[in-house]
């Protein structure tokens, strides 16, 4: 067990190292805190607006100004997220099979568990630090609110879309370990994500207790339970689900696929 | 150390190798020589661990490669045909990033990397980046990153594959030196380097073992090709009739060349089981009044060998393990020039290091 934790923090290690080396990475982060910077003060501009248009316009009712910020704000990420997730994991086992040194991995007394738990993670951290400077964003807007916005509430949006980018993150590591192109791997994890983004409207659509399910493994249903504060066992059961899926099928994968002559 | 046996390795319909067996014992070098596509790297593989094999067993160090893949693995240190490197990483890094998969504790990594960069000569480089390294040393590096967990077994693909000659000695000074300590099988389709390096070479064409012998005795074993190459200032065909009256001697094949035109070279062939006399060849030219400009004897090199094996059926004593060969075999894999392959033949026909 030890051995197996310590082979997963070297895989992490090394694929975070990576990072710093990739001049993707930089772009990536760097468009990423462009756009969400942007959205940002678009949508709290557009809320304040929204308010002194329901003042004027001699609304009694009370707004949750904050919450519908917040709300704003979560779906604008996403929508970005959705963009940047294929990018992140194209690469991830991609990359290693046209180098070669998938054969270094699959040659060393390291389990393809390991490899594909210690990959996730660290894409998954690479994530973690593009939503570092949105956490700060929110938490000075948020902070100014009165009555004060409750911290669980805020804090489980962010849990939403971390789980919700382990989950793509999860099968596009998958789909890039099915291919040795980097560009097929993003394309495929983009199709996957849209139709995994729209499935619930496919389920209506469909109808009956096969639309049910599809319905059921809707990413963006389940995110936005999430986003709204709804703590919901089954969303995170989901997620965790399509975690394991991913990882499991890219441990499978990889040891398929080396049979092949190649 | 490794054992092999009756190893098969289907692709679909189409056989990579065929009832593969061979033994190779602790500290021994084995040498992997068959021309490009003969199914080399395939067996190799199936070594590592990296692909399963259709039938038969191969055991390292006493462990079924398959079954036993993870003791195995920690057993083994593997450079494949193209050295896996994270290139943007530095060597060191990337050294330490591979001692620590394969296991080495935390205490002797640091130790386990300088002794992997030192012998592969590339302390000096241990803070660049792989990407800003040329191909030899990137080869190194890949070489490196085999032995850096100090395996009791090494496989090594095509070592010295887009080296400069200087840096192919070194590296068969590396291999070399790890004899002993390790056992090390090499693939090469590079002929004299075999020869070099090894102290047993396997031969296989077409996905089987052709030949296992010492590089030697399978020179020895091959009775054709001893011979003498002539530079004589003269009559050509005078000469040739003088060369062929002596004992011995098979044919005399001018060669051609750009020397001036009373001059000129020619190889004088033994005849099966006889060796010719230096002397008297000598005094057959002189004796004629002709002037002898050059002398050289030339052995039957390892090329000689391996092209009779991979092109033709032939009986070879007993002591050597021959399976049939499939008549039809295909020449375009025989390329021994690819690397060298001018420069090395100079090496086999000199002293054998």
């Amino acid at each position: 067990m030890r051995v197996i934790l310590a082979n997963i923090v070297a895989i992490y290690r090394r694929e975070l190292q990576s990072y710093f080396q990739s001049p993707l990475a930089y772009v990536v982060a760097g468009v990423f805190w462009l756009l969400s910077g942007i959205f940002f003060v678009f949508i709290l501009n557009l809320t304040i607006q929204r308010i002194a248009f329901a003042d004027q316009a001699g609304f009694q009712g009370a707004i949750d100004a904050p919450y519908q910020f917040l709300q704003s704000f979560l779906g604008i990420l996403n929508s970005i997220a959705l963009f940047i997730l294929p990018i992140l994991s194209m690469s991830l086992y991609a990359e290693e099979r046209k180098r070669g040194t998938l054969e270094l991995l699959a040659t060393s007394p390291i389990t393809n568990w390991a490899v594909a738990i210690g990959k996730l993670l660290a894409v998954v951290t690479f994530f973690l630090t593009l939503l570092l400077p949105m956490l700060v964003y929110q938490a000075i807007v948020l902070s100014a609110t009165n009555p004060p916005m409750s911290i669980p509430l805020v804090l489980l949006g962010q849990l939403g879309l971390v789980v919700l980018a382990a989950s793509v993150l999860s099968l596009g590591m998958f789909i890039s370990s099915l291919t040795d192109s980097t560009i097929l791997a993003a394309i495929f994890t983009f199709a996957l994500m849209l139709i995994l983004w729209i499935i619930d409207a496919i389920g209506q659509q469909v109808g009956g207790p096969i639309g049910a399910m599809f319905a059921h493994l809707s990413l963006l249903k389940h995110y936005n339970n999430l986003a709204q504060g709804i703590l919901d066992t089954s969303s995170l059961v989901l997620f965790a689900s399509y975690i394991f899926l991913g990882i499991f099928l890219t441990a499978q994968s990889v040891n398929v696929f080396r049979y092949q002559r190649g | 150390m490794i054992e092999v046996e009756h190893l098969s390795k289907t692709y679909g319909t189409t056989a990579a190798i065929q009832d593969v067996t061979f033994v190779v014992e602790p500290g021994e070098i084995l040498g992997f020589l068959g021309p490009n596509g003969a199914g080399k790297t395939t067996t190799m593989r199936i070594l590592s661990g990296y692909l399963p094999a259709t039938a038969g067993t191969a055991r390292v160090a006493g462990y079924e490669v398959h079954e036993q893949s993870m003791a195995v693995r920690q057993r083994i240190g593997y450079l494949p045909e193209t050295p896996p490197l994270y290139t943007e990483m530095t060597v060191e890094g990337f050294l330490h990033f591979v001692a620590r998969i394969k296991g080495v504790n935390a205490g002797d990594r640091r130790r386990n990397v300088d002794l992997a960069l030192e012998k592969t000569s590339l302390s000096d480089r241990r803070t660049t980046l792989i990407r800003k390294l040329s191909k030899g040393y990137r080869q190194r590096v890949g070489i490196a990153q085999a032995i850096v967990h100090d395996p009791p077994v090494i496989i090594l693909d095509e070592p010295t594959v887009g080296l400069d000659p200087r840096q192919i000695i070194e590296v068969r000074h590396l291999i070399k030196n790890l004899a002993g300590d390790h056992t090390v099988i090499l693939s090469t389709h590079i002929l004299p380097e075999v020869s070099m390096t090894c102290n047993r070479v396997a031969i296989i064409n077409n996905g089987r073992i052709v030949a296992t012998n010492t590089p030697a005795s399978l020179m020895t074993q091959l009775n054709s090709g001893t011979g003498y190459e002539l530079e004589v200032e003269g009559e050509t065909s005078q000469i040739q009739a003088q060369l062929q009256a002596v004992n011995g001697v098979k044919a005399v094949e001018v060669l051609l060349t750009d020397l001036p035109d009373d001059r000129c070279k020619v190889k004088v062939s033994a005849q099966p089981d006889t060796e010719l006399s230096g002397r008297e060849l000598a005094a057959a030219i002189v004796g004629a009044g002709f002037g002898l400009f050059e002398m050289r004897r030339i052995q039957a090199s390892l090329e000689d060998v391996f092209l009779q094996l991979t092109t033709e059926e032939i009986p070879i004593s007993d002591d050597t393990v021959v399976t049939e060969v499939d008549p039809a075999t295909d020449d375009d894999g025989n390329d021994p020039g690819a690397n060298g392959g001018k420069g090395a033949d100079d090496d086999s026909t000199g002293e054998v290091a």
